[in-house]
C-alpha cells in the first residue's frame, strides 16, 4: 500500500491490541482493518468478541482503565489529541438504542442544529436550516414538526434516524455503525438499512457496520471481517465469505443463521409425528383493553385461535401488535375484555383467583430476559425448585430428583444448581428459565421473545431444545416472536399479528410461501437475506 | 392545561394548612394554659379564673375552634396574651430577619452543594473526589447547635474575627448562613453527585463524545440538566430543613427572627404567635413543594407531556 492510499482511507487500523487494566485480560487481539471511501465494511461475531470495543477504540472513546497498542489511523488523525478534534466532523458513530443515545430533555431538532452549529460554525439561523435538511435528508415525516419533538415522543427507528442526521452534521468521512438495527422491527430495519446505503452512495463516506446478524451483514455489506474472541479469524468480501467461509467458526455462525427456508423440511417432521390431536387451547374472538390517559386502548382485537395437543403455534407481529397481551390472555394474566379464552374447555381463570393456581400448574411463560427473569440473589436450583415449593409437591427429596433431572433435561450440569445467575451465560440462564417453567410439568409453554435476547449461535442452540423438550414431555407451544425466521424451525402453524388484530393464520409452510396478507408478504420481503427462496 | 394542574395543587395545599392549623390548635391547648404559664404560681385563682374569662379559654373547646376560624378567615390571627397587640404584627416584624437568614442559607446550598457535587463526579476516584466526599460527611454529621458553638468559639471567643450575634450587617451573616447551610449543601453535594455519575454514564453522553462535544459542554449543558431532576426534589425538602435548621441557628446566634420567637412563644403559651408562626411554615414548606412541582414540568418535557400540559 503506497502512503497515497493511506492518506485516502478513512480509517486504518494496524495490529490493534485492546487489553482490560483491572484484570490484565485482552479483549481485542491483533486486528487489522482497513475501511476504503464508499466501502461498507461489516464487522460480525457474538457478544464479547470486541466488536463495539475496537469502533470505541477508533473514535479513542475507550477512557480510562484500557491500555491500547498497534495503530490507529482515522481519517488522516494518529495522535489521541488529533483524534479526538475528527470526532464529529471526520468520523461519526450511531448506537443501538438510539432513544437512549439521544439527550431526552432536548428537542431532537435541537440537538441537530447545535451539532451543526458547532461542526460547521454557522449562525443558529443557518444551522436551523441545514439541521431542517438534514432531518428530510434522513426521512423523518413532516421535519418541521419533528423538529419541536423530544426523544421519547418519537418511534426508535425515527430516533435511529435522527442519529443519523446528527451523524452526518459534520460531513463525516467514516461511520460507525453499532447495531443501529437490531432493537428495531424488521421492516423499520430494511428502511434503515436502505437508508445507510443510499447515503453511503451520496457521499461516498466509509461505514463500519457492527451486528451478530449475518443476515443483515448479507444485505447491507461489500466486505465482512468475522471477530471471535478478540480476533479477526476471516475477511473477505461478502460473497466470498458467505458461500466460501474458511475459518471454522464462520461456518459454526453461517450454519447457526436462522433461515425462512429451514421451514419446509423441519415442519413436515414435526407435523407427520402429531396423528390425532385434541383441541387444548381455543380463543374465541378475545379482545383485551388497557387503561389509557385518553381512556382504553384496545391492545387485541377479537382474535380467535386454537392450538391442539403438541401443537406449536407461531405469533408473528411487531413491536406494539398486541402479540405479547395475546400471550398474557393466555396465561390468564389479563382478563379478556371482551369474548373467551378457552384451556381444555374451561375459560382461563384470571391471575389472582384460586383456579388459577391450579391452571397454573398446565400453563406456563417463558420470558424474555432471562437475566431479569431470576433472581439474582437464589441459585439456579432453589429456583427451578420453587414452583414445586409453591404448590407443594413432593418431598425435599423427590424435589431434588425433579430439579437434577430437569437441568439435566435443558442441557445444564446437574453441578451448575448452586450458580447464582450472574455466574452463568444467557443461553445458560434461559435454559434455567426452561426448567423452571417445565417443573411442574405444564402442557403449554408460552415463549415470549424467548430467544430475542441471545447470540444466533445460542439461539439454534435454544430452539433446538425445545424442539427435543416439545416432543419429549409433549408441550404445545406458543412462540411469540418477531423474528420470522425462527419460525420455521419450531412452529408448525403460524399467526400473525398487526395493531391488535390477526391478520393471517395458517400452517408455517403456507404462510411463509404463500402469505396471502399483503402484510405477511411485506414482513417476510423484509427478512435481510438474500436467498431468501424456498429452495 | 397547567392551569387545571396549579389549581389542583392549590386545594390540596388548603387542605394541608387546614389539617396543619387544626393539630396546632388541638395540641397546644391540650398542653398547657396559657394563664398558670405567665402568672406567679401564687396568684389568686379567682384572677387566673377571670383572665381565662377574659381570653374566651374557658369556654368548649370546640366552640373555641369555631371561633378561631371564624376569626382566621376575616384576616384575625389574633392578639398576644401579654401585649395584647396583633400576632400578625409582632410575626411580621420577625419576617425580614428570618427571611434574610434562610434564603441566604439557600443560596449557600445551591452555590455550594451544585458545584462541589459535580467537580466531585467528573473527577471520580481521585482526591479531589474523596476530600469533598469525606468533607460532605463531616458536613451533615456535625449536629448544627454544635457547628454553631463551634463557630463562635473558634472565630469570636478565640480569633476575634467575627461578632458572636448581631444582625445588623453583612459579615453577622457569615457564621449563622454557615452554620445553617452546611448539612444541606453536603446532602446534596452527595446528591448531585450520585445523579451526575449516572447521567455520565448514559448512552447520550456517549453519543454526544462520539460527536466531538466539547467536555465542558457535556457536563454543564447535558449532563447538569439532565442531573438536576432528581436534585431538584431533594432542594424542596431542604426548605423543611432550613426552617427547623433556622430556629436553633436563631437561638444560637441571638438572631432576631421567627425561630426565636417561636422558642420564646411557646415557653409562654402564647398561643395566637404560635398558631400563626405554624401556619406560615406550612404555607412556605406548601409553596416550595408547588415551586418543585412546577420547576419539574419546566425542565422535564417528559413529566409536561406525562401531565398532559404539553401542546
Amino acid at each position: 500500500m503506497t502512503p497515497s492510499d493511506k492518506a485516502i482511507n478513512p480509517l486504518i487500523i494496524e495490529n490493534l491490541c485492546i487489553d482490560l487494566d483491572r484484570s490484565g485480560t485482552r479483549i481485542v487481539d491483533d486486528i487489522s482493518l482497513t475501511v476504503r471511501p464508499g466501502e461498507i465494511r461489516g464487522l460480525v461475531g457474538e457478544s464479547g468478541s470486541g466488536k463495539s470495543l475496537s469502533c470505541l477504540a477508533a473514535l479513542g472513546l475507550l477512557g480510562d482503565g484500557w491500555t491500547l497498542s498497534g495503530s490507529i489511523r482515522l481519517a488522516g488523525a494518529q495522535t489521541p489529541r488529533d483524534i479526538a478534534r475528527r470526532r464529529g466532523s471526520d468520523a461519526a458513530m450511531i448506537f443501538q438504542d438510539a432513544t437512549a443515545s439521544l439527550n431526552p430533555i432536548r428537542c431532537v431538532g435541537h440537538q441537530v442544529s447545535e451539532t451543526v452549529r458547532r461542526l460547521r460554525r454557522v449562525s443558529p439561523h443557518e444551522a436551523r436550516g441545514i439541521a431542517l435538511d438534514l432531518l428530510r435528508r434522513v426521512d423523518i415525516p413532516d421535519p418541521e414538526t419533528r423538529y419541536n419533538a423530544y426523544p421519547f415522543q418519537l418511534s426508535g427507528g425515527q430516533n435511529q434516524r435522527v442519529m443519523i442526521a446528527l451523524a452526518l452534521a459534520g460531513n463525516p468521512k467514516i461511520l460507525f455503525a453499532d447495531e443501529p438495527t437490531t432493537a428495531l422491527d424488521v421492516t423499520i430495519q430494511s428502511q434503515i438499512l436502505e437508508l445507510l446505503k443510499s447515503i453511503r452512495d451520496d457521499t461516498g463516506m466509509g461505514i463500519v457496520f457492527v451486528s451478530h446478524d449475518l443476515g443483515v451483514i448479507e444485505e447491507i455489506c461489500d466486505t465482512v471481517s468475522v471477530m471471535c474472541k478478540g480476533q479477526i479469524v476471516e475477511s473477505g468480501s461478502v460473497e466470498e465469505v458467505m458461500r466460501q467461509p474458511k475459518h471454522a467458526y464462520t461456518q459454526n455462525l453461517i450454519a447457526a443463521m436462522p433461515r425462512l427456508a429451514v421451514a419446509k423440511r423441519t415442519s413436515k417432521e414435526v407435523r407427520d409425528a402429531s396423528v390425532e390431536t385434541q383441541q387444548l387451547l381455543e380463543i374465541k374472538a378475545a379482545s383485551c383493553d388497557y387503561r389509557v390517559r385518553e381512556g382504553t386502548f384496545r391492545a387485541v382485537s377479537e382474535v380467535s385461535l386454537a392450538v391442539d395437543d403438541t401443537e406449536s403455534l407461531a405469533v408473528i407481529g411487531e413491536s406494539g401488535s398486541g402479540k405479547s397481551t395475546l400471550g398474557k390472555l393466555i396465561l390468564g394474566i389479563e382478563p379478556p375484555a371482551g369474548g373467551e379464552v378457552l384451556f381444555q374447555g374451561q375459560p382461563v381463570p384470571c391471575l389472582g383467583s384460586a383456579e388459577h393456581r391450579t391452571f397454573a400448574r398446565s400453563a406456563q411463560l417463558v420470558p424474555q430476559n432471562p437475566y431479569l427473569s431470576l433472581d439474582p440473589r437464589a441459585t439456579i436450583g432453589d429456583q427451578i425448585e420453587e414452583p414445586l415449593i409453591i404448590h407443594g409437591i413432593g418431598s425435599d427429596t423427590e424435589r431434588r430428583q425433579t430439579r437434577d433431572g430437569l437441568l439435566t433435561d435443558v442441557g445444564l450440569h446437574p453441578d451448575l444448581r448452586s450458580r447464582y445467575p450472574h455466574e452463568l451465560s444467557g443461553g445458560q440462564c434461559q435454559r434455567a428459565v426452561i426448567a423452571r417453567a417445565l417443573c411442574l410439568e405444564p402442557k403449554l409453554l408460552v415463549c415470549d421473545e424467548a430467544t430475542a435476547s441471545l447470540d444466533v449461535s445460542v439461539q439454534a442452540r435454544i430452539i433446538a431444545l425445545l424442539r427435543d423438550l416439545q416432543t419429549k414431555f409433549s408441550l404445545s407451544l406458543v412462540f411469540i416472536t418477531h423474528d420470522l425466521r425462527l419460525v420455521g424451525e419450531l412452529c408448525q402453524s403460524v399467526a400473525v399479528m398487526r395493531g391488535g388484530q390477526l391478520v393471517e393464520h395458517g400452517p408455517t409452510e403456507q404462510v411463509l410461501t404463500y402469505p396471502r396478507h399483503i402484510y405477511t408478504r411485506d414482513l417476510i420481503d423484509a427478512v435481510p437475506e438474500r436467498e431468501r427462496a424456498v429452495a | 392545561m397547567i392551569g387545571g394542574i396549579v389549581i389542583r395543587r392549590v386545594l390540596r395545599a388548603m387542605l394541608t394548612m387546614f389539617l396543619v392549623v387544626t393539630f396546632a390548635f388541638f395540641v397546644l391547648r391540650l398542653t398547657g394554659d396559657p394563664v398558670s404559664a405567665m402568672m406567679p404560681d401564687d396568684t389568686d385563682p379567682a384572677i387566673m379564673e377571670q383572665m381565662r374569662e377574659d381570653w374566651g379559654l374557658n369556654r368548649p373547646l370546640a366552640e373555641q375552634y369555631v371561633d378561631y376560624w371564624w376569626r382566621l378567615v376575616q384576616g384575625d390571627f389574633g392578639n398576644a396574651f401579654r401585649d395584647g397587640r396583633p400576632a400578625l404584627e409582632i410575626v411580621g416584624e420577625r419576617i425580614p430577619a428570618t427571611l434574610k437568614l434562610t434564603l441566604s442559607g439557600f443560596a449557600f446550598i445551591v452555590l455550594v452543594g451544585f458545584p462541589l457535587g459535580i467537580l466531585a463526579a467528573v473527577n471520580r476516584g481521585s482526591p479531589m473526589d474523596r476530600a469533598i466526599m469525606t468533607i460532605s460527611v463531616t458536613g451533615f454529621s456535625l449536629p448544627n447547635f454544635f457547628l454553631g458553638i463551634l463557630l463562635i468559639l473558634i472565630f469570636s471567643v478565640q480569633l476575634r474575627w467575627l461578632p458572636a450575634f448581631g444582625s445588623e450587617r453583612w459579615y453577622h451573616l457569615l457564621m449563622p448562613v454557615f452554620t445553617l447551610g452546611t448539612a444541606g449543601a453536603a446532602v446534596i453535594a452527595r446528591f448531585v453527585r450520585s445523579s451526575m455519575l449516572e447521567v455520565l454514564n448514559a448512552p447520550y453522553i456517549r453519543a454526544a463524545r462520539a460527536r466531538g462535544m466539547p467536555e465542558r459542554a457535556i457536563v454543564w449543558r447535558v449532563a447538569l440538566p439532565n442531573a438536576a431532576i432528581p436534585s431538584i426534589t431533594v432542594l424542596g425538602f431542604m426548605v423543611g430543613a432550613l426552617i427547623s435548621g433556622s430556629i436553633v441557628t436563631e437561638t444560637v446566634f441571638a438572631w432576631p427572627g421567627i425561630g426565636r420567637l417561636l422558642i420564646d412563644s411557646v415557653a409562654q403559651r402564647e398561643l395566637a404567635i404560635v398558631q400563626t408562626i405554624v401556619m406560615l411554615t406550612a404555607l412556605s414548606m406548601v409553596v416550595a413543594n408547588l415551586t418543585v412541582d412546577l420547576l419539574y414540568l419546566v425542565i422535564d418535557p417528559r413529566q409536561r407531556y406525562a401531565t398532559g400540559t404539553g401542546e
